[in-house]
């Protein structure tokens, strides 16, 4: 049962095409990430789920209803790529003013708030003035405005973005939470293809105001093709360009690159094996990996496949958003 | 990052809340009571922010230094007697210093939130935009009004201590139009926040708004009241189009000192107490109703 419908949604601001005919449909309990270039249009949709602004044409439905409208905007909860928290408030204070307006009852609200400064690790710096808070802490405390009261939807702009390791797997951790213990829907935009991989159900690739592809990450992972990338590292560039002219006269190698002393030559699994033995002692082979197809192959093939971005007087492209 | 030992909480009455299973609206507003009003939440949030900021206490300040000043040069040159005087210099000071603390604490209210990233997240609440903006506007008039009481202070003090009880009242009501009249151009400067993209473009309208209230309405009404030979209705017009004459008046009611300049005509407006303040509440609700229409056009 999909929570969230996209249809045929189209945005512009003045002459910037920012989404472009974009259609999605999400179901309940998803976990969903978006990811595509910069300008691709990903925030202008991020508002429109959040109910910020209203399409030019299309529809926009979320839990059942228009997500302008306040009750539907209820149901969801949208982190901002910059939230902008005042800074003479405390955490706790913006944590409490956000359960108080998402009606969380005044006898469960102190509870409840410091549940949620405990969940994304601010409970030491809960009572400090936000503007004394690095990036890091204010993207938590960010996050933590999300989980206040009883998200269903979760809109999540870049949430990892500046944040330092602990704080992206204190993140993942939360996600990993919310996906496996709750219904609740995530759509969230990264450019981490790895954090994507590993989070979410499902992924969509948004190039130039539209989704170019969508589905569920294995089946991306398997639509990109079978090949395996086999990295070799060499111990001089010469030696790395001779084993890259080796590997570009076998017939079991796709695309052979060389960068430095670190070659990269694509062929099918069962070829990889072969083809590194195949180089022998003389190449002085330091150190190789095999990597299997992932989410960047898909998202190379749909920003491959786009036409090019037709640029305007000014200069800029038909996909950069406001 | 310290996170639960356990993991995130993800308790239905905890941190991390599950979502309904029913498709009932969560967070909605309905049975909330009047303290867990979605505006007076807003309110109280822009009140704390104010309150932190230099501002109130640089009004607060401005105000004590200007009424203390004027009652102890004032009361003690004129003496009881002639409090009237004293009054009257409250309201002729005053008519510079109400719009321009006013315009001030009021010009970024939306705009400097927008600038700042912060009115995504509070548009993105389950409040009306237009309820979002009257919370913002109450939170403010709330420390404007509290600043420009505590200015008053002093020469209330002072009042009581040159001309007695009997001043105080006279004083009172003087100080409450003042506030009132904080009120509405504390309204104009929320719209032009409101309708204004850049945070300096909106300063720039407030200084525009501030030099017509002030300065310039005063000499194009007199100009024309004089030059067309307009009668009364012309006058009382002109006063009730501008809510710092309006404060004017409603000072100089309190005493039988006629001031000077647009002072002057003022008698032939006929323009009773209740009219000029209902004409100020007025100028609250009328600039706060539209800034409350127009945020929704207000592109994020």
């Amino acid at each position: 049962m999909s929570v969230i419908d996209i249809d045929d949604v189209s945005k512009a601001y003045g002459e910037v095409q920012a989404l472009d005919g974009l259609s999605l449909s999400v179901d309940r309990g998803t976990t969903l990430g978006v990811f595509g270039t910069n300008g691709a249009g990903k925030t202008t949709l991020f508002k429109l789920l959040a109910g910020l602004n209203r399409p030019d044409s299309g529809e926009v439905t979320v839990a059942g209803g228009d997500p302008t409208e306040t009750a539907v905007r209820g149901r969801i909860r949208y982190l901002p790529e910059d939230a902008g928290f005042p800074p003479n408030l405390t955490g706790r204070e913006i944590l409490r003013f956000h359960a108080r307006v998402r009606s969380t009852p005044a006898e469960r609200r102190e509870h409840h708030v410091e549940r949620v400064l405990d969940t994304v690790g601010l409970t030491a710096a809960a009572d400090r003035r936000v503007g004394g808070y690095s990036n890091g802490m204010n993207r938590r405390l960010g996050l933590g405005t999300a989980l206040v009261g009883r998200p269903e939807i979760l809109v999540l702009d870049e949430p990892t973005a500046g944040l330092d390791p602990e704080g992206i797997r204190a993140f993942h951790e939360v996600i990993e939470s919310l996906s496996n213990e709750t219904d609740v829907t995530i759509v969230f935009a990264s450019h981490a293809l790895s954090e994507i991989e590993r989070l979410c159900t499902d992924a969509a690739v948004v190039v130039d105001g539209d989704v170019a592809v969508a589905g569920p990450v294995e089946s991306l992972r398997c639509a990109a093709g079978d090949a395996v990338t086999v990295r070799l590292t060499l111990s001089t560039p010469t030696a790395a360009e001779d084993a890259a002219s080796h590997l570009r006269r076998q017939d079991a190698t796709g695309s052979v690159t060389r960068a430095g002393t670190v070659v990269e030559a694509d062929c099918l699994p069962a070829a990889a094996y072969d083809l590194v033995c195949g180089l022998g002692p003389d190449y002085d082979v330091e150190r190789f990996a095999v990597r299997e197809p992932g989410l960047e192959a898909a998202f190379h093939e749909a920003v491959d496949a786009a036409p090019p971005a037709s640029l305007d007087d000014s200069g800029q492209s038909d996909g950069e958003t406001a | 990052m310290t996170p639960a030992e356990d993991g995130p909480d993800t308790s239905a009455d905890g941190g991390v809340a599950t979502a309904p299973a029913s498709g009932v609206a969560a967070g909605s507003v309905s049975g909330a009571g009047l303290a867990d009003s979605p505006v007076l939440a807003i309110a109280s949030r822009e009140y704390r922010l104010a309150v932190r900021s230099r501002w109130a206490a640089g009004v607060a300040l401005l105000f004590a230094l200007f009424s203390g000043a004027v009652v102890q040069f004032g009361a003690t040159a004129v003496g009881p007697g002639r409090f009237g005087a004293v009054v009257a210099t409250i309201a002729e000071l005053g008519v510079y210093l109400v719009p321009l603390a006013a315009l001030a604490m009021g010009y970024d209210a939306v705009v400097g939130a927008h600038e700042r990233g912060s009115l995504e997240l509070l548009f993105a609440l389950p409040v009306s935009k237009a309820r979002v903006v009257a919370g913002v506007y109450l939170g403010r008039a709330g420390v404007l009004s509290g600043a420009m009481l505590l200015g008053f202070l002093p020469g209330a003090l002072l009042t009581l201590w040159y001309v007695g009880v009997a001043g105080i009242g006279t004083y009172a009501a003087t100080a409450l139009a003042a506030v009132l009249t904080a009120w509405a151009m504390l309204g104009v400067a929320v719209l032009l926040s409101t309708v204004a993209t850049e945070k300096t473009h909106a300063l720039g309208a407030a200084l525009a708004v501030w030099l017509w209230v002030a300065l310039l309405h005063d000499l194009v009404a007199l100009g024309a009241v004089a030059g067309l030979d307009l009668g009364g209705r012309a006058v009382a017009a002109a006063v009730l189009l501008n809510p710092v004459d309006c404060f004017r008046v409603l000072a100089l009611a309190q005493v039988d000192v006629v001031a000077g300049g647009f002072g002057s005509v003022l008698a032939a407006a006929g323009l009773s107490t209740p009219t000029v303040a209902v004409a100020l509440v007025a100028w609250v609700a009328v600039p706060v109703g539209v800034a409350a229409r127009l945020v929704r056009r207000r592109r994020l």
